[in-house]
């Protein structure tokens, strides 16, 4: 079974999250993935170890890690895969993949383009 | 004319702002407006004084500055507001509007799925890195310069060695 791994930078103002919760939520809604859990880096809970003990324990046998980044860096080129690789050793097992980061996608155009229209 | 700064915070990181560079092209590419630029806070480099130039250089006298950020925290709120007053205060011919963060969008779970059905194997977890080094600025500030990471530091390594 294939679970989608959000992974969050997190933030010291956890209202930050809510948006970003709404648009996992709407990942789920679209059914392609049967688990959905969401793992922070720092300051929010769950950390992005626990959100992997979630999907293994939901019945993950694929994780699928999608970087919710803006930009590429220490984080996203570093932090994430070392978390991955201590998940992966944890559970050898489990298929442990990673994406590219969020604002690699050619979609975000269409977000930033929606917003210029909001704003005119 | 219309013009489009898309504004981000920027990073002492090589290569860390090509990503908005591609972005950018894409949107010119497919004719989202007719001037469109990229303009950073700090460190990277146009900085946001540099795109209003050069929107207004290209006949922009509307210019929407659209945040490249997910929550419009600080930067946005705070630093954002200011470098527009002194740019209104120069160009006060030209008219700033301010977009929304991205914030909560439908397509940005299009994008999450979309960026998961191209995931990788371990070995290539890091590959972004190498990527970046390719816009090597050589630059102290990097936390890559002086280290293997960094090209221009093993260029000059290679021709010591």
């Amino acid at each position: 079974m294939k679970a989608m791994l959000v992974m969050v930078h997190g933030s010291p103002r956890p209202a930050s999250n809510i948006d970003m919760f709404a648009v996992v939520d709407e990942v789920r809604n679209q059914g392609t993935f049967p688990i959905v859990e969401v793992g922070f880096m720092e300051c929010n809970d769950p950390s992005i170890p626990v959100a992997i003990d979630r999907c293994v324990a939901a019945g993950a046998t694929e994780i699928i890690a999608v970087p919710y980044f803006l930009h590429t860096g220490k984080h996203v080129t570093d932090d994430l895969p070392n978390l991955l690789e201590q998940g992966q050793s944890r559970y050898p097992a489990v298929r442990f993949l990673m994406s590219d980061y969020l604002g690699h996608d050619p979609i975000i155009a269409d977000v930033l383009m929606d917003r210029v229209k909001e704003a005119a | 004319m219309d013009a489009i700064i898309l504004f981000s915070h920027g990073s002492v990181l090589c290569g860390a702002g090509q990503n908005l560079f591609e972005l950018a092209m894409r949107m010119r590419e497919r004719g989202d407006a007719p001037i469109i630029e990229v303009g950073f806070l700090n460190y990277s480099e146009p900085d946001f004084d540099t795109a209003v130039a050069r929107c207004i250089a290209q006949g922009a006298d509307h210019i929407t500055i659209a945040p490249y950020f997910l929550v419009a925290g600080k930067f946005v709120t705070v630093d954002l507001p200011k470098r527009i007053e002194a740019a209104r205060h120069h160009h006060p011919s030209v008219q700033f509007v301010v977009a929304e963060a991205m914030r909560f969008h439908p397509r940005l779970a299009d994008a999450l799925l979309s960026v998961a059905a191209h995931s990788r194997e371990p070995g290539s977890w890091r590959d972004t890195d190498a990527q970046a080094a390719q816009f090597c600025r050589d630059i102290p500030q990097c936390p890559r310069y002086g280290t293997d990471a960094c090209p221009a530091t093993r260029a000059r390594h290679e021709v010591a060695a």
